[in-house]
């Protein structure tokens, strides 16, 4: 489907790949443009056939052919606008999808290092919208482009063809008309920002004294406060009012001068009439140009639209096309999950970019199937170690995985060896089932029996397809943590890497879980980082960190060598753990 | 002018005081209706002279041009007039609001949310605005040119009349048909549009877990499901815009096709009511498309009234709120009281009582240290001696005065306050200070930031005390330090210190409390503090009601 000559950042590409769609437009909307002259001339034709009858001339079946022929054009003519209208808007939608499309593709991918640095994500999250801003201009080019070019020229033929020195004279005037309103575009845009800046001094000043409405009451400065308020709005009133006469008083006063070629036309066109003008017309040429030029110079008056429409969009391309540019992610393919292989770490040491080394020469090994531990006390870089296996910064040493080197795993790779879960659970605001299948398709029952959620979602309103809100602010924080642990468990991986998830459980829920989880995890290997303890008699091995260095042992093995192990174990049996 | 209780008071207060400005714009409503009449008026008489083979004088010609030009002037005169008037009522509706604000009682100001508050101010006076612009005055003029034109066609055209008379109530309905379903289909649109947004910044957020877990594809494909729901929408609006005006302009066709067919007959009893000569034909097919237009105009109008009373309601919770007994402008000074005295103060914020029957009398020249726990009613005595609640019983006294009594221009020179935490103004350095108080010198100023230690850093500035403030101008103990200057500058008998909530680092804190020592010195002072090295002077204990 992709093909590899589109090029995100050029807006003619965008154009040749809706062609079906443009075809659609074009065909209606030459239909719908040229197809306008009909209408005027029938009308024409009607009154001068009125004319004939009321002389004796005409018959009514002429009339009646008539008046039926002008029915069915505008029929067919008003059926075409109806189609171009709605394909245009259909061309703006698949334009402005594909385009988030591929800015949404680049959000995704990129590395979550590069997307907080420098608010390039942000950044990313404007581009987006600004998305919409350029279709628009886009839309309104194209829409303008037969309503005003194609119209106008057409218009402008019909005159010709009738009497071509009157057109010629009356054709100046809606010129004229645009010029002027360029000419006062630089008064209009100026009283604009004008009125913006007030209005922006306005809205502070009525959070000012929204927000410090007390403060101002407490040092006795209301009174004072509102005098000021008084002057804000003052200066607001007349800036505004500036602003809107110049943007909206102008437009009837251009369409004026648009129509100042009517007394031209009426007085040559009359000439016309009465055989002493440049062309012989009947009482049907002359109001059907007339009918003509109304609408021409009324379009004309619009057609400074269509220059603003693409100035506009112009704006906003410009921001969005350097994120466009390059080729379109590639997106990865589904992960599947390496087999339980040895994970070994070797003088693992990190650090963030200039900042204090947090990991020093950390050495473990871990065979499927183990659980290990890893606690010491606040700051001791715990979860720097757990965050060092998803290669988000560089670190020196070496992790491997069945003998494959961490830092040389493609993104793909990566993902089929380690499961994360970190402190946030990093929910969607979508449903129970989403955020546990993310997608696909296994039953997510067994993974909330295992995390004991089980109950509590069936008591939920719409059981799994309960939403959970942004950030899963409807769940407790209990519930959102093991919401995220189904989740990791759901998605299991050879290496399972879970930052304190039980911090949010009381001890019997903790426990239950840990059965579970053992159970599931089967050959994979847990590495748990936790500040509390008692689970840790259990484990196969035991991390004590301090200060980023690691001491390995089974439990006894530390409880015996590391008195601050010993100690810690003692005071949270003591019964003083906080929950 | 006082005790406003709704927008109907103020919008009728605006058009009594603009009397000229609200004549004009019924002038100007009036003469755009009638003088867009008139072109086709005699455009009619042209025609009809040239089918007579009379040219039409130059008189005529130019007077044809003059009404399209009047026509078009009386528009931008109406436009003009009416953004005049919208910004009056606004206007009036703000000053009005802003008064209402000030006279709000202190709980109702702390429970609103600054933002919310902020909103109806600036977005719901916008929405009264356009209520009267583009609602009830623009409804006007479109029911006056339906009127109107009707009047002249039943005079030109009776039979032409009658249809329309039949026809235009149909056509109003389907116009609101199509609004209706077009308004549904935009607000189901702007909600899949905000699921669509708000799913950037989840991502952002989440971005980890979907990269741990490979979840790149399900991602897009999920966002690009928000993204087809609001095109479904849209789809949907499309659809209705695409049809609408083709259908009004092919009713207007057949309409022009049916008169001019039925004047065509021969029929003379047809004849009598759709008989028309050619000139009447040509104004009659520009009076048919001029009728189409104020029948959509309408139903736009019912919409913009329909979510502005939305806007109208929240105004009206404004102005119906309960107002504080405001305080007087002068007092007599009372010889010989306490510099601050609780009798018998029973308070609470609701039903339930914080205080009950306190008593605390405090001499001038004396330094009190209010202690409790957490929430046994330290900081609304504070509350109380500032004026902010009047005591459900009893009497909060400040030198033998109502603390809610005093004047507002003598609060400061009597009481300076301490906040918990600073609450910057928009403005300079030196309106931190004053809060724009022109009564304080320049002097003052600087003998304030002096003696909180601040007036070198200050002065370090690059526009010293003209510097404008944002957040990272000072430091947290900065800031704090600033707000003590704030209480000092006006060198009021009486202190009043709040605990300061700010996460300070010891170096700071000392600052902060050196700045308080030396502020207190001399003054009577009232404080809550837990901090030690406060001097506390009496201890006070504030115990909790059960």
């Amino acid at each position: 489907m992709r093909d590899k000559t589109f090029r995100p950042d050029r807006v003619k590409d965008y154009f040749l790949a809706e062609w079906k769609v443009l075809l659609f437009v074009t065909a209606s909307g030459l239909i719908y443009n040229i197809g306008l002259l009909a209408g005027p001339w029938f009308e024409g034709k009607m009154t001068g056939e009125l004319v004939d009858i009321l002389t004796g001339s005409g018959t009514m079946k002429r009339m009646a052919v008539l008046a039926l022929c002008y029915v069915v054009t505008v029929l067919i003519v008003q059926g075409s606008r109806y189609f171009k209208r709605f394909y245009v808007r259909r061309f703006a939608n698949n334009v402005s999808r594909r385009m988030k499309q591929i800015l949404y593709a680049k959000l995704v991918t990129r590395s979550r290092e590069s997307l907080t640095a420098e608010g390039a994500g942000s950044v990313m999250t404007k581009a987006i919208s600004d998305v919409d801003d350029c279709v628009e201009g886009m839309r309104k080019f194209t829409t303008e482009l037969f309503d005003t070019g194609v119209a106008l020229l057409a218009y402008g033929c019909m005159l010709l063809c009738y009497d071509w020195r009157l057109a010629l004279i009356c054709m100046v005037f809606p010129p004229i008309s645009y010029a002027a309103a360029e000419k006062l575009k630089r008064v209009v845009q100026k009283t604009g920002e004008r009125g913006k800046e007030q209005a922006a001094a306005l809205n502070a000043a009525t959070l000012d004294r929204a927000r410090n409405a007390l403060t101002y009451r407490v040092f006795g400065r209301e009174e004072d406060r509102r005098l000021a308020y008084e002057q804000n709005l003052d200066s607001y009133e007349s800036a505004a009012i500036r602003a809107n006469v110049w943007n909206t008083a102008m437009t009837p006063i251009y369409r004026s001068i648009a129509l100042l070629g009517v007394p031209f036309l009426v007085w040559f066109g009359q000439k016309n009439v009465t055989g002493t003008g440049w062309s012989s017309w009947d009482i049907a040429a002359f109001t059907t140009f007339l009918a003509c030029f109304t609408k021409l110079a009324k379009k004309a008056s619009s057609a400074a639209k269509l220059f603003n429409a693409v100035h506009k969009a112009q704006v906003s391309w410009r921001r969005v096309k350097p994120i466009l540019a390059g080729q379109e992610e590639e997106l990865p393919e589904s992960v599947t999950p390496e087999a339980p292989a040895t994970l070994n770490v070797e003088n693992l040491c990190f650090a963030y970019p200039g900042a204090e080394e947090l990991l020093h020469d950390v050495s473990f090994s871990a065979k499927p199937g183990q659980i290990i531990g890893v606690t010491g006390p606040v700051a001791c870089g715990k979860s720097t170690l757990g965050k060092a296996f998803l290669c988000e910064l560089p670190y020196s040493g070496s992790i491997t995985f069945a003998g494959q080197e961490d830092r040389e795993l493609t993104k793909e790779q990566r993902s089929a060896v380690f499961g994360y879960l970190g402190h946030d659970p990093e929910l969607l605001s979508a449903s129970v089932k989403e955020n546990i299948c993310m997608g696909d398709t296994k039953d997510p029952m067994p993974y909330l029996r295992a995390v004991r959620l089980d109950r509590e979602v069936a008591e939920m309103e719409l059981g799994l397809d309960t939403l959970v809100g942004p950030e899963g602010h409807r769940l407790s924080g209990g519930q959102a943590q093991r919401l995220a642990l189904a989740r990791t468990l759901y998605h299991k991986r050879p290496v399972l890497i879970l930052d304190d998830p039980f911090s949010a459980l009381d001890r019997p829920t903790e426990k239950q879980i840990f059965a579970s989880l053992r159970e599931i995890a089967g050959d994979s290997i847990v590495l748990l980082i936790s500040h509390r303890l008692y689970l840790f008699p259990e484990f196969d091995q035991v991390l004590w960190m301090e200060a980023g260095r690691v001491t390995a042992g089974t439990h006894e093995e530390l409880l015996q060598k590391l008195p601050e192990y010993a100690a810690l174990m003692a005071e949270q049996e003591g019964g003083k753990v906080h929950a | 002018m006082r005790n406003v209780k709704n927008i109907r008071t103020v919008l009728l207060e605006t058009v009594k005081h603009q009397t000229c400005l609200s004549l004009a714009i019924l002038v100007t409503v009036v003469g755009a209706v009638v003088s867009a009449l008139l072109p086709p008026l005699l455009l009619a008489k042209i025609v009809d002279d040239l089918t007579s083979g009379v040219a039409a004088s130059l008189g005529n010609v130019v007077l044809y041009f003059g009404l399209l030009a009047l026509t078009g002037l009386l528009e931008s005169a109406r436009e003009s007039l009416l953004t005049v008037f919208g910004q009056k009522i606004t206007h009036g509706l703000r000053s009005r609001m802003m008064e209402k604000l000030t006279r709000l009682t202190s709980g109702a100001l702390a429970v609103r949310d600054p933002g919310e508050l902020a909103a109806r101010f600036v977005g719901d006076v916008d929405t009264v605005e356009n209520l009267f612009s583009a609602g009830i005055i623009s409804m006007f003029a479109d029911l006056c040119k339906i009127v109107s034109i009707l009047a002249v066609l039943s005079r030109k055209n009776p039979g032409l009349c009658l249809v329309l008379l039949c026809l235009l109530p149909v056509l109003f309905a389907f116009t609101r048909y199509v609004q209706k379903n077009m308004l549904k289909a935009q607000l189901e649109n702007r909600r899949a549009v905000g699921r669509a947004s708000a799913f950037v910044p989840q991502t952002l957020h989440n971005i980890r877990t979907i990269h741990a877990l490979g979840k790149e594809r399900y991602m897009c494909a999920r966002y690009d499901c928000f993204i087809g729901q609001s095109y479904g929408a849209m789809e949907k609006t499309n659809f209705y815009d695409a049809i609408y005006s083709p259908i009004i302009l092919i009713l207007n066709a057949l309409m022009v096709g049916i008169v001019m067919l039925l004047s065509a007959t021969g029929d003379a009893s047809v004849l009598r009511v759709f008989g028309m000569s050619a000139g009447t034909a040509v104004a009659v097919i520009g009076y048919i498309s001029q009728i189409f237009t104020p029948v959509e105009s309408l139903g736009m109008e019912i919409q913009a009234i329909q979510s502005a009373m939305a806007g109208v309601r929240r105004i009206d919770e404004i102005l119906a709120e309960p107002e504080r007994s405001m305080p007087p402008e002068t007092t007599e000074p009372v010889s010989g009281a306490a510099a601050a005295e609780l009798r018998n103060v029973t308070f609470g914020y609701d039903e339930k009582d914080v205080l009950q029957n306190v008593s605390l009398r405090v001499e001038a020249g004396e330094q009190v240290t209010l202690a409790g726990r957490t929430g046994a009613g330290k900081s609304t005595v504070l509350k109380l001696l500032l004026g902010l609640y009047p005591p459900k019983a009893g009497q909060a006294l400040l030198f033998g005065i109502p603390a809610e009594k005093i004047p507002e221009g003598d609060k400061r020179y009597l009481i300076g306050y301490v906040e918990q935490s600073f609450h910057m103004v928009p403005g300079t350095v030196r309106e931190q200070i004053t809060l724009y108080d022109d009564r304080i010198t320049e002097a003052q100023v600087r003998k304030a930031a002096e003696l909180v230690g601040l007036l070198k850093t200050i002065e370090a500035l690059d526009k010293g005390f003209d510097t404008p403030c944002a957040p990272e101008l000072f430091s947290q103990g900065q800031w704090q330090l600033l707000s003590i200057a704030r209480a000092a500058v006006t060198d009021p008998k009486l202190l009043l210190l709040d605990e300061i909530t700010a996460n300070l680092d010891a170096e700071t804190e000392h600052m902060v409390l050196e700045a308080l020592n030396r502020v207190s010195e001399n003054r009577t002072v009232i404080s809550i503090s837990h901090r030690a090295s406060a001097r506390t002077g009496r201890i006070v204990t504030v115990t909790p009601q059960a």
